[in-house]
């Protein structure tokens, strides 16, 4: 395990794409915030511009489409796909326990990478929030570990469904296509729908997309267990989904 | 009589529409080169990628190291790949690819295990060159190197002479010898018996998913032999005729009354002379002789007429 791991750490970090993805994200990220100080916004009646980082961060993620699951989802597909395609696998998938070790080692890699798309989130808005606004605040150090933690945990659970998606589509443009439209909340609008017309049932919201996109008081001991719950929930479903998947698969 | 070191019983792989393997039985001993030869679409790297541990079979056995591998996977461990193409990142160089291997396997002395693998297969250790601006050849020498990296007792082949120049072709055959004589095992297919048979020890012949001959090499050259047929009455008659006026050497009695002669460099009719001159009467005299690649023509059932 730890040693699949280390190959593909090596190769994530070998890995330009990766670089310029967060990169494109960063420079996106700041011009956004340099044009809402051209037309100032507002949200839930606080101006963007006097928001702190918590605020801010829950108004940018609650914005279909979501910028950081688009980027999320490209790289998933990217980083399975770029292997599967070329049959890398084929060297190490007869080793003992490799099928699934090589699993759960990509899943961690999409953790790595998801908390270095979430940390260069933090670091852009900051800068660009500086420079634009004028305004640097963190406001409660607390709510914002705790959404930064909910939304790492979302976010990598999002990852895990794509990348259960590349496996079993094993072709790249279906699952980018597959991934984008989950970013888009596509299956969450639908059931959301169907729900308010048939319904007051309210599964919709325990959707992955539906949590990650919604605004949540994390000081309300309810909305953390939400939040953790769908994460926690994803995670675990959809790992074993890969592995058990990779598990009993017909390689090329 | 040696270990059977791979041992498959009535394996078979049923894709949706599509048999590619059919109830294929043989067992292969350790230190065995053994020649799996089938045409296009035979079910060769079905097969293959059955006994590698990357397909599993719709039913059937596969018993590795005299464990049947369906109790444990970790038989497979001990096998070195080169199936189809060669699995490498196209963005790295060949040392770079092995080196990643290597991590993978936890490989202590990385460096001096791949440069000497890389100079194994003829390659250059400096080359920095990615693999995607490889030439064939140069893939399927690294794809060699990729099999060999976690030293198996096993070596499968599929096709490894694939896009090799003919210095390239016996370069590999030079190699698989070699590796044979340190003791692995090797599986290598090809849809040339010619050369295959250059190599192996036992051939099997794939058609159509089906495993329709096993031969050794003895058996194989036998088939294959060019040889002249004699039939007359007494052998043993003959036999000092054709020593002293024809000076064949090369000769076996099969039989009282049959002679094979393997001397190439008669004719029938010479044959045929000196004896009857001798007042030895020739029942028949018939010129036994087909190419490895005509036997495996007939076999598989593909021959066509030829006017030759
Ligand atoms: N993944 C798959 N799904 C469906 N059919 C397959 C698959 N892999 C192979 N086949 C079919 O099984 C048959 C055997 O294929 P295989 O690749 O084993 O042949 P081969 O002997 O290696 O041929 P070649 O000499 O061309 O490499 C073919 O008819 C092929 O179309
Ligand atoms: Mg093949």
């Amino acid at each position: 395990m730890i040693n699949l791991f280390k190959m593909d750490l090596h190769r994530f970090k070998n890995n330009r794409i990766m670089y310029l993805l967060l990169f494109i994200y960063a420079a996106f990220q700041i011009f956004g915030i340099f044009m809402m100080s051209q037309y100032p916004v507002e949200q839930g009646g606080i101006p963007v511009s006097a928001m702190n980082a918590s605020e801010f961060i829950q108004s940018v993620l609650s914005q279909t489409p979501s910028w950081v699951l688009m980027y999320v989802a490209v790289f998933s597909v990217y980083f399975y796909m770029s292997e599967y395609n070329t049959g890398f696998y084929k060297n190490y998938i007869s080793m003992k326990n490799a099928r699934m070790y090589s699993v759960l080692s990509k899943i961690l890699i999409l953790g790595l990478f998801v908390l270095l798309m979430l940390t260069t989130m933090v670091i852009a808005d900051l800068i660009g929030r500086s420079i634009f606004f004028g305004n640097t605040a963190i406001g409660d150090v607390g709510f914002f570990i705790k959404l930064l933690v909910g939304q790492f945990l979302l976010h990598w659970a999002f990852s895990i469904v794509v990348l259960c998606i590349a496996m079993i589509t094993k072709n790249l443009i279906a699952s980018l296509v597959i991934g984008l439209v989950l970013g888009l909340n596509v299956p969450g609008m639908i059931v959301g729908a169907v729900e308010s017309l048939i319904s007051d049932l309210n599964v919709s919201s325990y959707l992955l997309v539906n949590t990650i996109t919604s605004i949540k008081d994390l000081n309300n001991m309810g909305d953390v267990i939400h939040v953790a719950g769908v994460a926690v929930i994803f995670i675990l479903l959809f790992s074993f989904i890969a592995v058990r998947y990779k598990l009993k698969e017909d390689l090329k | 009589m040696s270990q059977a070191i791979i041992e498959v019983n009535q394996l078979t792989k049923q894709f949706k529409a599509k048999t590619a393997v059919h109830k294929a039985d043989f067992k292969i001993a350790k230190g065995e080169i053994f020649g799996l030869i089938g045409q296009n679409g035979a079910g060769k790297s079905t097969l293959l990628k059955m006994i590698g541990g990357l397909m599993y079979p719709s039913s059937g056995e596969i018993h590795l190291f005299n464990h049947a591998v369906s109790d444990n996977h970790a038989y497979f461990e001990r096998m070195g790949l080169l199936i189809e193409d060669a699995g490498l990142l196209p963005h790295y160089s060949a040392y770079e690819n092995l080196d990643l291997i290597a991590i993978s396997y936890g490989l202590k002395g990385r460096k001096k295990h791949i440069n000497e693998l890389l100079k194994l297969v003829g390659l250059d250790e400096s080359n920095k060159t990615k693999v995607k601006n490889y030439s064939m050849g140069m893939k399927q020498r690294l794809g060699i190197a990729v099999a060999l990296m976690g030293s198996p007792d096993v070596l499968i082949l599929d096709e490894p002479i694939n896009g090799l120049d003919p210095q390239g072709i016996s370069e590999v055959r030079k190699l698989i010898l070699q590796l044979n004589k340190t003791g692995m095992t090797i599986i290598i297919s090809s849809h040339i018996l010619e050369e295959l048979s250059k190599v192996a020890t036992k051939y099997a012949i794939l058609h159509e998913g089906e495993v329709i001959e096993i031969n050794s090499k003895e058996e194989l050259q036998l088939k294959c032999e060019e040889r002249i047929e004699v039939e007359v009455d007494e052998a043993r008659m003959a036999i000092p005729i054709l020593e002293e006026q024809l000076n064949i050497k090369n000769y076996k009695v099969i039989s009282d009354g049959t002679v094979y002669v393997y001397d190439t460099h008669i004719e029938n009719h010479q044959i045929t002379k000196v004896l009857v001159e001798n007042g030895i009467s020739v029942h028949s005299i018939l010129k036994h002789k087909q190419s490895l690649e005509q036997y495996f023509l007939k076999r598989t059932g593909s021959e066509v007429d030829s006017h030759d």
